[in-house]
């Protein structure tokens, strides 16, 4: 047998339905052309014959990813997960989320690239994987039991092991549940937690105590020793998120000063970027850039906020619709005279605090709505999309409320994230879900060298702060250039925050993928320039819009915003750290953009659909043939 | 009691330690070659609830019962002339497992690597320029070398 390096070199199999378990070599997939993580799971969900399920039916795969530089040491702690998914509106699409924490690593220590979850168990149990030794489990005690605890509980059983857990969320489906590891590693946008729950699969737990070989030890070594001093420089990063950092100054202070506990991250990375906090009597957990986005512009008690976030962890919620894109939506609704008080009380069903008017506490309104999005049977535990379709019929003001929805709501169920030009607002449109959370690089101040080797015009988002205003020209090949650059991070993996910030990875005199295809390259014993490395990216891109065109019906139609991006410059946000004012953005020039865009991408115009030239030149010929058989080749 | 001369040895620091497992990455990797703590000659036990994570690794015994147990004493585990810690010669060992019984701690601090079939455990990197590569590694100063004169 010829030793693989770099992957561990095994998917495993589990169908839940029929109790049966297989392991496929990872080279059945073609790891060296689709990279890992995202690609393996469109590879392996193309494979699957990119099922037409509804994302809580049991033929939704849950594909679970790590990539070649999975557990080796710097920012590579990382795995993505694909599946349908129940968060996307008003079609549930096949999309992604990329998690850290220590279960990454733990995978690939145990054999596996990949974990694909078929079928649905008749009774809750859970998956034990432990080296080569497989098997599902019972987890009948544990179903209700939330995150938190059933990972303690399970830590019993199988000790080291590291858990992927669902909450009451998860197993009630609703559809903004995640899926969880520790206390804040969360596979978050998506919905992906109500995908395990529809499966009756509690939790998966795994123990690897194998070791994962490396075709140049020595040149890994030498490749990754700057990463110390690298690491330094992203310090201020580690400082960030030592405090919540959208709080005011003298809640990011206590936190700083009393709540502080520990450093936390990835397996293997030394930034350690975010951060433990402790309160005693609430709890632990940690912070991201939007647990306190709101809660300043509504004077919300650091402590309140603190305890809503343990409380989302602990019931397997995902914090961006739970603690922020809900009580905003609620909060500027009621500003804006939509919503009374009366109706939020009665008809939405929450106890109303002071800044919705009414006396609650802050506590008795995050907590009554938190367990409403866990319960599963009411329009909260749907995501803000559908919580709005739903009221939108119910109440008198019903069509206001859905026009504020889709300011704060970009497009497919996802909210505002950086939308802030030309670049990322075509991606938004190209894509299945919010991009950014893995596409920073918009932010990014641009990278002159690269920008010359790509024939990328200047992006720096610093300066072009206003749709209105942002750049046509070149925006196109700004976006393409990203998005395969995104396919490629999701796919090594890289951690995002690393790459998109100007560091090691994004040199001034130097392309980021010089080092990732240099290190590829060590650790897997083949030699990846930086140009078939970018190809990689570009197949990735175009196998994902293979599956979106064949399982979808994607088309040029579908690549759009909300309506309210074409007609008013969006300022709902403004002053948070996720949203700069902006727009519109004028349709008519956008759509000029879109030819440019297909025609840069090889793709064809009318349809936005990949041809077969192009796929061909990417060594897809064999999607191109399945395209053409259904009648979806241009 | 039988005494070997005294070693330097590494500490952990609980409080610091983010349980990153650079340590045990770097470790792997420096001395086998591979990547992943079953092959690091420390290790790092995670504890998520309350992020005190433990440490466990070679103590640097002043009188080390995995030298004295060795059947093959001075060629496969020896004690190096210059930082003073035990060691062992891949090329001697046997695997035979003695020494591992014979580690008074709990999990034993020396290992067996079942694919090479020899022990392995913590000798502070010996010889390498720089010092032990799991301190110069560890992003939070969590460990560090401790003279002999301190024991």
């Amino acid at each position: 047998m010829v030793k693989s390096y770099g992957w561990a070199g095994k998917v495993l199999q589990v169908d839940l339905t029929n109790e049966t378990i297989k392991k496929v070599p990872t080279g059945h997939y073609k790891p060296e052309e689709f990279v890992g993580g995202m690609g393996l799971n469109a590879k392996i969900f193309w494979e699957l014959g990119c099922p037409k399920a509804g994302a809580f039916d049991p033929g939704n795969p849950l594909i679970i990813s790590v990539g070649p530089l999975t557990g080796i040491y710097g920012p590579f702690g990382k795995g993505e997960v694909c599946s349908i998914s129940p968060q996307c509106y008003p079609d549930e699409l096949f999309t992604y989320s990329g998690f850290g924490g220590m279960f990454p690593a733990e995978m690939k220590y145990a054999g596996y690239d990949s974990i694909v979850i078929l079928g649905k168990a008749e009774k809750a149990v859970y998956l034990s994987i432990h080296d080569e030794n497989v098997e599902i489990k019972d987890a009948t005690d544990l179903w209700g039991v939330d995150t938190f605890e059933a990972q303690k509980v399970l830590a019993n059983g199988e000790p080291e092991a590291s858990i992927l857990v669902i909450g009451p969320a998860g197993e009630n489906l609703s559809r903004i549940a995640v899926i969880l590891n520790e206390t804040k590693f969360a596979v978050g946008q998506g919905g992906f937690g109500g995908v395990m729950g529809s499966k009756n699969l509690k939790a998966i737990a795994v123990r690897g105590s194998g070791v994962v070989a490396v075709a140049k030890p020595d040149k890994v070594m030498e490749l990754t020793k700057p990463i110390i001093e690298e690491n330094k420089k992203m310090n201020w990063l580690r400082l960030m998120f030592r405090t919540p950092y959208t709080a005011p100054q003298e809640t990011k202070d206590l936190f700083a000063r009393k709540y502080f506990k520990k450093h936390y991250g990835c397996y293997g990375c030394p930034l350690q970027c975010h951060s433990i906090h402790y309160i005693p009597g609430i709890g632990l957990s940690g912070v991201s850039c939007g647990n306190w986005l709101w809660a300043p512009k509504f004077s919300i008690d650091p402590k309140e906020v603190w305890e809503a976030n343990v409380l989302t962890q602990r019931l397997g919620i995902n914090t961006f619709e739970g603690i922020i894109g809900l009580p905003f939506l609620l909060a500027l609704s009621f500003e804006a005279g939509i919503l009374t008080r009366k109706e939020i009380e009665k008809d939405i069903g929450l106890p109303t605090p002071k800044w919705l008017g009414g006396t609650a506490t802050n506590h008795e309104f995050l907590t009554a709505l938190l367990h409403k999005i866990a319960d599963g049977n009411s329009p909260h535990s749907e995501g803000v999309a559908r919580f709005t379709e739903y009221f939108r019929k119910k109440l008198a003001s019903g069509e206001k409320l859905m026009d504020l929805y889709k300011e704060l709501y970009t497009a497919r169920g996802y909210a505002f994230h950086h939308v802030d030009n030309l670049g990322s607002a075509l991606h938004w449109a190209t894509d299945t879900r919010d991009p950014i959370d893995s596409c920073h690089d918009y932010k990014n101040p641009s990278n002159p060298e690269a920008n010359e080797h790509f024939g990328l015009p200047p992006y720096d988002n610093y300066q072009i702060v206003n749709l209105s205003k942002t750049v046509y020209q070149g925006a196109e090949r700004v976006a393409a250039w990203v998005e395969d650059n995104q396919c490629l991070k999701n796919s090594l993996p890289v951690c995002e925050f690393w790459s998109a910030i100007p560091s090691f990875y994004n040199p001034p005199k130097m392309d980021l993928r010089i080092f990732e295809s240099s290190l590829l390259s060590a650790v897997i014993g083949l030699d990846i320039d930086a140009d078939k490395l970018a190809q990689a990216g570009e197949r990735i891109w175009n196998l994902r819009r293979a599956i979106m065109v064949k399982r979808e019906n994607r088309t040029r139609e579908n690549d759009t915003l909300n309506e309210p991006y074409f007609k008013k410059a969006i300022t709902c946000l403004a002053g948070t750290a996720t949203g700069l004012a902006s727009g519109p953005i004028n349709r008519a020039e956008f759509e000029a953009l879109k030819d440019k865009y297909y025609d840069l991408r090889g793709w064809d115009v009318n349809t936005g659909w990949p041809t077969r030239a192009k796929l061909e030149e990417l060594g897809l010929k064999d999607i191109a043939d399945e395209l053409a058989s259904i009648r979806k080749l241009p | 009691m039988r005494e070997a001369p005294k070693s330097e040895f590494l500490v952990h620091d609980s409080k610091t330690c983010a349980g990153c497992g650079v340590c045990e990455v770097i470790c792997s990797l420096y001395h086998e070659g591979v990547i992943g703590p079953a092959l690091a000659r420390s290790r790092i036990v995670r504890h998520p609830f309350t992020a005190e994570h433990i440490h466990e690794t070679c103590q640097q015994c002043s009188s080390p019962s995995c030298y004295f147990a060795c059947p093959l004493k001075d060629k496969a585990i020896c004690i190096d002339q210059k930082n003073s810690t035990a060691y062992v010669d891949e090329d001697e060992c046997t695997g035979c497992g003695m020494c591992v019984g014979a580690c008074p701690f709990d999990p034993p601090r020396i290992k067996i690597n079942v694919q090479k079939n020899v022990a392995f455990k913590c000798d502070l990197c010996k010889g390498r320029e720089g010092g032990s590569i799991c301190v110069k590694y560890c992003p939070f100063q969590a460990l560090k070398i401790v003279s002999k004169d301190k024991r």
